[in-house]
């Protein structure tokens, strides 16, 4: 290798991969069951600022576990937004803990907002549901929790292959996006909070790039449901600000309410629906759609600027609005493709396929089952984001600091070290080549168009495919010019990986149910698939096997 | 967002090396030059508009200037692309 890199060799019990609130709650959580376990939390941007917790809506779910129980929400998610390819135990789980995570988050430092007598101030968003707004320093105020529990803390260096023994985890290398230093660290268990695939496509979505899912996948753990990783959300046309619950009042431009036809209730976030009227309205003539909520049967959703008023927020919001305001001179709205795969399969601890692994938050929401046949964090339960990282951070401390307990001192495998340093370092090395944003480039032109990703056709997803295969093409041939490059040279081989398992198994997928939207397989086919799919590697070899949903032993029954 | 052409405007004589801007970015835009203890805007053609640096920024010493025109939505209409 003619890359000169200075090698730094660590060990620790505990490696968390990823800095955002998903991350900090696991090291957290870790340390309070376990305070002589190590905890190190490596981070490509910096912990505590980066993820997105910290620039998105920044709110939280909130259940009145008094008033309603958590079979209660299990059965209305399940029917309106899972689908039945829900766990609808992780679900009740997730309901059941609401209360204790805003209590912990609080006693970690974050600032929820709470009424004279002590209660939290909340605004109702459904009959089940209510929201918290919560202040946008969170995970700031979470790293300082962490390392005065004794976590440490290493910015700036990017995860980038798993390492195994024996079909264990043993650690992880790495290298600095600063000076390219090259990390090899050995580690009895290891947390992936690394986020979701979101292309790179929407403004605050951006952190979320896929590298740590691609990194799980190469070392031969399952994923499940990477066919549900087509989020979109409306957006103004001229700022992209999104323009949350507008799907209730979307109107064509013969001035007709598109969306009221399929509106059975308030619907609890952006439905796949939605987008296929919007997409209808655009190809009938009728386009282009605006947002009326002034019209007969329109109203403004929840009044969100009160959730915005927080001391750390309202300036981030304020500047995001008064910029927009001159180009935002009206109510045009479109589709944006947030994304948000979240595929690496785990089990109600959090842990992998492989012994070891664990995958939380925004890594593995979809993995785990929790949220049935929609992409998700948030998905359509909003609020839901940063409490599932939260959820997830908790549930996996105490299998993760037992195995690194009870786990011998790893040894890392020096061949598979000397492999992944060559794959990291690899773009640098070549001569010339195409760009990382080459790629990145044409994996957004396939996921991008809502008619290649959320209103899909067979001939469409083939359509899509071919451009992600093109794609592939390019990738052993990307050519880095320093280490911020060389890093976009990963995320852009993460995305067609993930682009290329999510349209394989949409494929496959021959029906439509819950966000997942065929025009030719248009309806529910509970007969024959109440099945998760499962994408492993298999010595090189992307695979695609089906697994029954376990549907029998959960209270919500499907029609079958 | 990529090749986007949003502006970042830095005031140094406002700026007091907190570095709390570098800190903020979380896509690798801004940069930290320890010798004049001043944020560097290395990559300003990855800036999202996220406006956390300058949200985060007491002094007033960055302005992102957005230029929206330069992201695109990526779908098929031409209105949109």
């Amino acid at each position: 290798m003619n890359t000169q890199v200075k090698h730094t060799t660590l060990s620790t019990d505990v490696l968390i991969a990823g800095g955002g609130v998903g991350g900090l709650t696991a090291a957290i959580s870790i340390k309070e069951h376990a305070p002589d376990v190590e905890v190190l939390i490596v981070e490509k941007q910096t912990t505590g600022y980066g993820g997105k917790a910290n620039k998105g809506g920044g709110v939280l779910q909130y259940f009145d576990l008094n008033k309603i129980k958590p079979e209660d929400f299990v059965k209305y998610h399940v029917n309106v937004i899972g689908a039945f390819l829900g766990d609808q135990e992780l679900m009740a789980k997730y309901v059941a803990m609401n209360n204790h995570m805003l209590d912990k988050l609080t006693e970690w430092g974050a600032r929820l907002p709470k009424n004279p007598d002590g209660s939290y101030s909340v605004i109702p968003t459904g009959p089940l549901t209510a929201m918290i707004g919560v202040d946008l320093d969170i995970t700031i105020k979470l790293r300082r929790t962490a390392e005065k529990l004794g976590v440490k803390i290493i910015d700036k260096v990017a995860i980038s292959d798993l390492l195994t023994k024996d079909g264990k985890i043993a650690g992880a290398t790495g290298f600095s996006l600063l000076d390219g230093t090259f990390y090899e660290i050995a580690a009895k268990s290891v947390v992936m909070a690394t986020g979701s695939q979101n292309y790179r496509i929407g403004s605050m979505w951006g952190s979320g790039r896929g590298d740590g899912i691609a990194a799980v996948y190469r070392a031969g753990a399952e994923l499940r449901n990477v066919e549900f990783g087509n989020f979109a959300q409306l957006v103004r046309v001229k700022s992209h600000n999104e323009v949350v619950f507008g799907e209730n009042n979307m109107y064509n431009a013969k001035g007709e309410h598109i969306t009221k036809n399929f509106l059975k209730q308030r619907e609890p976030d952006i439905s796949s629906l939605a987008i296929r009227e919007w997409y209808f309205a655009m190809t009938n003539g009728t386009g282009p759609v605006h947002l009326k909520f002034d019209a007969p049967g329109g109203e403004e959703g929840a009044p969100l600027s009160k959730v915005w008023d927080r001391p750390y927020g309202q300036e981030f919001w304020r500047l995001n609005h008064e910029r927009a305001k001159d180009v935002d001179t009206d109510l045009e709205v479109c589709p944006m493709l947030i994304g948000e795969q979240s595929p690496i399969k785990v089990g109600h601890d959090m842990q992998s396929t492989i012994p070891g692994l664990y995958a939380i938050g925004d890594a593995s929401y979809c993995g785990s089952a929790a949220p049935g046949a929609v992409p998700a964090p948030p998905g359509r339960n909003r609020g839901s984001g940063i409490l599932n990282a939260v959820f997830a951070g908790i549930s996996c401390a105490e299998s993760a600091a037992n195995h690194a307990k009870s786990a011998p001192q790893p040894e890392t495998d020096k061949a598979q070290v000397e492999k992944s340093m060559k794959r990291i370092y690899a773009p640098l090395e070549r001569e010339s080549g195409c760009t990382a944003k080459d790629v990145i480039r044409k994996v957004q032109s396939a996921v991008g168009p809502m008619e290649y990703s959320v209103y899909i056709h067979a001939d469409r997803i083939d359509k899509a495919l071919n451009i992600v295969l093109e794609a592939k093409e390019l990738v052993p041939t990307m050519k880095a010019v320093d280490y911020h490059d060389l890093l976009s040279c990963h995320e852009a081989e993460a995305m067609v990986l993930s682009a290329e398992l999510h349209y394989r198994a949409s494929a496959m997928r021959k029906e439509s149910r819950g966000w997942f939207l065929r025009e030719d397989y248009p309806e529910m086919d509970n007969k024959n698939w109440l099945k998760w799919i499962i994408a492993k590697n298999v010595d090189g070899e992307m695979t695609f096997t089906t697994e029954d949903v376990p549907y029998q032993k959960w209270a919500v029954q499907p029609v079958i | 967002m990529i090749d986007t052409k949003h502006e970042i405007i830095f005031h140094p004589e406002k700026c007091v090396g907190c570095g709390l801007c570098y800190k903020a970015c979380f896509v690798d835009v801004i940069r930290w030059d320890e010798e004049s203890k001043k944020p560097v805007f290395k990559y300003v053609e990855d800036c999202e508009h996220c406006f956390y640096c300058e949200s985060v920024c007491k002094k007033g010493a960055i302005e992102v200037r957005p230029n929206y025109a330069s992201e695109s939505l990526l779908q098929t209409f031409d209105r949109y692309r």
